[in-house]
């Protein structure tokens, strides 16, 4: 009886027209189910297996005692979420990461964007300089964290340290096993490993300026300085969105360098909020805590996110 | 004009520097592969007296870094090619239709955009490891899969500038939705292919984190976890681990220099990676 209603008349209720019924839909080919599954099956489950249900997982687990490993996990309210800020690794852990983040952020902006400017200008061996500048951002960076790690190594036998001592007779300095100094070489490293890329982020936004702007300013009187702080810079607001929100979440998200290079050590002063998911998660089986970190980050990096952008298209309005 | 030029000169030989000093580290590893561990650890920066190439046979001596190169390429082309793949494949229909559903469809791709790889990690060594998963090559390429939803917001937003009636000839010249897809639409967004393929290989190749946390075995290692696995069990003999270091590089260069062009546009357009 249904099947007979659907031939005879469409959902919307218009006559059918017989056998060519399906003509007029068929506009869209991949109408059809075979192929839609075949168009949006694929991305459907990685949505679902590879975020949806993990994240799901991961919610559930931060309000259970789950370990890992019991069938029968016992809800406890919102006491994991309290232990996360109980713990004195984890606290450090959120304390490092947020002050790695707002250190990258501005050193790279700081360096990124005059080298920029200057990468811009004409003078011999340009490419070499900028290939060389951008090309610490190829390798991995936990690759990177390693070969620092001997360079900067405390014994008397790293290569800073024989330099300083053949030269200067220092005597060697504790560049990882000191708390402050240790903090100050992962943020030195990090910001080492991404001033040239974002630098060549702003190179090609400086070079999609109208030179006109520079002679029209030029003609004006305005000073090189002049120039640089009313024309280029506030120009380079997109730029700056983009990566500074990169810098963020990847501040935010920071493991591999940290690990490599202090395996966030001495004690816990490079310890970050991803070594703590891991380690609290999958090596001490305290997933019910971890999980709760692991939702508190996902919530904290979207908020920050979401600020970011709101403030600087508030930016970008009143300059503009 | 001459102040101009000796402007240029003085940049010129300051940013040299600069770009030398930034440098260091790698002229510091490479020089240090071609000596003794006693010649390196008495001058560590100074160019090696005769040539010394024990420490590259040791490293294929002692690591199965052969294995791990091969683990690693595997691993990488199949994930970004399922990536491309997924993404685009979305994309296409994304772009094409106008239902609801679909647009809802977007709407909940952004989910997989903004909640970060730490969130869900946890639970998906659980999943995987139910799946028999865990400590296997296809289980990181399953992970590696979730840049998928990357590749679709970037090729989707190139894909909408392809002018719809390439698409409206093909179809009334009688091509199937795969058939237009394969034949028109993939040769015509070859270059977001090539530069978002490019950004998903460094992230996949260069990636420390999800194989340190799903691969346990030394031999479904990959090239980075090699080398910091080796690190811990060397640590004291350094131009073992350097000559391990270069070894890993030289295919990272040889991309670098290859695809230099690709990666730059691929930073300004993929900039909006969350």
């Amino acid at each position: 009886m249904t099947a007979a209603t659907d031939v005879i008349t469409n959902v919307d209720g218009t006559p059918a027209r017989g056998s060519d019924a399906r003509g007029p839909v068929r506009r869209l080919p991949w109408r059809s189910s075979a192929s839609s599954v075949i168009i949006y099956g694929p991305i459907i489950a990685v949505l679902v297996v590879l975020f949806l249900i993990p994240l799901g997982q991961s919610i559930y687990y931060s309000f259970t005692d789950f370990n890992g490993y019991s069938t029968t996990a016992k809800f406890v309210g919102l006491k994991n979420y309290a232990s996360v800020f109980a713990d004195p690794s984890l606290r450090a852990a959120l304390f490092f990461t947020i002050v790695y983040t707002f250190a990258t952020v501005i050193i790279v902006t700081i360096v990124a964007i005059p080298l920029a400017v200057i990468l811009d200008q004409k003078f011999r061996g340009r490419n070499f300089v900028r290939s060389m500048l951008f090309f610490p951002a190829i390798p991995s960076v936990a690759i990177l964290g390693l070969v620092w790690s001997f360079i900067l190594s405390p014994l008397a036998s790293g290569m800073l340290n024989a330099i300083l001592h053949a030269l200067f007779g220092l005597a060697p300095v504790p560049w990882l096993s000191d708390p402050l100094l240790a903090r100050g070489s992962v943020i030195f490293v990090a910001v080492w490993a991404q001033a040239g890329w974002h630098a060549v982020l702003y190179l090609a936004y400086l070079q999609s300026i109208p030179r006109d702007y520079y002679e029209a300013a030029m003609i004006d009187g305005a000073s090189t300085r002049q120039q640089f702080f009313y024309i280029t810079l506030p120009l380079l607001m997109p730029a700056m969105l983009i990566s500074q929100v990169l810098l963020t979440t990847a501040g935010l998200k920071v493991y591999d360098l940290p690990f490599t290079l202090t395996k966030g050590g001495p004690g816990y002063v490079t310890f970050t909020i991803t070594q703590g998911i891991l380690q609290n998660g999958l090596t001490l089986g305290q997933v019910g805590q971890a999980s709760a970190l692991s939702v508190l980050f996902m919530v904290f990096v979207i908020a920050v996110l979401v600020t970011q952008m709101v403030l600087s298209r508030r930016a970008e309005g009143r300059v503009l | 004009m001459k102040r101009s030029r000796r402007r240029s000169v003085v940049l010129s030989i300051v940013m040299i520097a600069v770009a030398c000093l930034v440098g260091l580290p790698f002229y510091y590893i490479v020089v240090n592969t071609l000596k003794t561990p006693e010649q390196s650890g008495r001058s560590p920066l100074g160019l090696p007296t005769k040539l010394y190439t024990e420490n590259y046979t040791g490293v294929f001596h002692t690591i199965p870094i052969v294995q791990s190169f091969l683990n690693t390429v595997y691993v990488t082309a199949a994930a970004v090619a399922l990536m491309l793949l997924i993404g685009s494949l979305a994309a296409f229909g994304m772009v094409l239709s106008k239902a609801r559903l679909t647009r809802l469809l977007g709407a909940a791709l952004l989910i997989g955009f903004v909640v970060p790889f730490q969130t869900t990690l946890i639970p998906l060594y659980q999943d995987l490891a139910k799946a028999h998963l865990v400590d296997s090559l296809n289980g990181l390429i399953v992970i590696y899969a979730a840049g998928a939803i990357f590749c679709y917001f970037l090729i989707q937003g190139y894909m909408r500038t392809i002018p719809n009636e390439i698409i409206e000839a093909a179809r009334i010249d009688g091509a199937g939705p795969f058939r237009i897809y394969w034949s028109i639409m993939l040769p015509l967004i070859r270059p977001i292919l090539v530069t978002v393929g490019v950004f998903q290989t460094m992230w996949v190749w260069n990636d420390f984190l999800t194989p340190q946390v799903f691969i346990s075995s030394p031999t479904k290692s990959t090239l980075v976890l090699q080398v910091y696995t080796a690190v811990g069990e060397f640590a004291v003999n350094w131009p073992l681990f350097m000559t391990m270091t270069v070894i890993v590089l030289v295919p990272m260069v040889i991309f670098f220099l290859l695809m230099q062009r690709h990666i730059v546009s691929g930073l300004v357009s993929g900039g909006v990676k969350v």
